[in-house]
């Protein structure tokens, strides 16, 4: 576990550097984790309803990624984010749940759960993007194309898909609060 | 869509953001010297500054003013971290404290008793009451901004640090041109402004900073 810890920080770091890979790892890695806290907070939203919160938190730790601390480490700022995030998305549910920071290590421990199905919000919220952020989000999330060849089909520099992908991502996470609420 | 394209999408986005505290700096710098650079022009220092810098009765205020606002910058800038809730320490803020009431003590006991009254309310305490304030206003909106950018899990507290930090910074300043030596003059008055700025920025906070 301690070395598991020890990856986190090393692909965090090298994300927050711009190594697009090492973030996709860093994700993946904390994915399960956070998958077992929902679940294990909210069971009662069923595992579509957890996969919606699940994102919501996915969203928060991408476009707060910037306050984590390189000197320190990961799981207290993660398990912080997280925290905030699921209550956030309970009571905007109109559920009151009570997640004390304690209880996480106990859900760690647990098995990360089976592979998720669709959540159910997310392809609503991409049709409310402009068509371009659409096709990027799409594009890049979806077909798993790169950001050079997405930049290639829609005739877009590098530089501007990214720029693009950054606001569409910003708008999806406002949306999808908006669209709960 | 599934988990595993978001978080292709979310991956590829590797767009840099500022560092929180490249954001302080670049935002604090400006705003202290607007703040001095105002108080210079419209008021001016006091007339012997360069005897008060070096006089340990007035250059204790400025001292300890700076030393609020520089214990709760920095407890701003950790409570900007989502797990800095949890981190903070405030008892720097509360050494702070006790230090202003030891002066207030000492002040009290060395000033003879017909005086007391006179040197606590003494002549500017309207100007004092009003300036504090005004020169507040940039730095701690800086602070607020700043801690929007962050993630602060606990956004009452980050207002009220946040009051703080910009309102200590804001009567350091003030402390240059303000000729009140009297500890009885300035934990009361400067004392009253700080604590209305961070009543404020609490409110403040805790409506703007959540996420």
């Amino acid at each position: 576990m301690a070395e598991q810890g020890y990856v986190w920080e090393q692909l965090l770091m090298a994300a927050n550097a711009g190594d697009a890979r090492a973030y996709g790892r860093f994700l993946q890695a904390v994915t399960p984790v956070l998958r077992g806290i929902v679940r294990a907070k909210g069971g009662s939203l069923g595992d579509a309803g957890c996969e919606d919160v699940l994102q919501e938190v996915l969203f928060a730790i991408h476009l707060k990624r910037h306050t984590w601390e390189a000197s320190s480490p990961v799981r207290p700022w993660l398990y912080a984010i997280t925290r905030y995030k699921v209550v956030d998305a309970f009571r905007a549910r109109g559920r009151k749940i009570d997640v004390p920071i304690e209880d996480f290590a106990d859900v760690l421990a647990a098995d990360a759960g089976p592979d998720p199905t669709d959540a159910a919000d997310m392809e609503k919220m991409i049709g409310m993007l402009d068509g371009r952020s659409a096709t990027i989000i799409r594009k890049i999330g979806l077909e798993g194309v790169s950001v050079a060849e997405t930049g290639a089909a829609l005739t877009m520099s590098e530089g501007a898909v990214r720029v693009a992908l950054h606001r569409a991502l910003k708008t999806l996470a406002i949306l999808r609060e908006r669209h709960v609420k | 869509m599934k988990t595993d394209d978001l978080i292709r999408a979310i991956s590829a986005d590797t767009l840099r953001q500022p560092h929180l505290r490249t954001m302080l700096v670049l935002g604090m710098l400006p705003s202290l010297v607007i703040a001095f650079l105002a108080l210079w022009l419209v008021l001016g220092f006091r007339a012997d500054l360069t005897t008060a810098l070096v006089t340990p009765i007035s250059l204790v205020r400025i001292i300890l003013m700076g030393m609020l606002g520089i214990v709760a910058t920095r407890l701003a800038l950790l409570m900007a971290r989502p797990e800095g809730g949890q981190l903070a320490r405030f008892w720097p803020l509360a050494a702070v404290a006790a230090a202003a009431f030891g002066l207030v003590l000492w002040a009290y006991v060395a000033t003879p008793e017909d005086a007391r009254q006179m040197a606590a309310v003494g002549k500017t305490m309207t100007k004092c009451l009003v300036t504090i304030p005004m020169l507040s206003v940039l730095p701690v909106a800086t602070l607020l901004y700043v801690l929007r950018q962050g993630a602060t899990t606990a956004p009452m507290r980050a207002g009220f640090v946040a009051g703080l930090a910009g309102s200590g910074l804001a009567a350091a300043i003030y402390a240059l041109h303000c000729t009140e030596d009297s500890p009885l003059f300035y934990v009361t008055w400067y004392g009253l402004a700080i604590m209305g700025v961070t009543l404020v920025s609490t409110f403040l906070g805790a409506r703007v900073l959540r996420w």
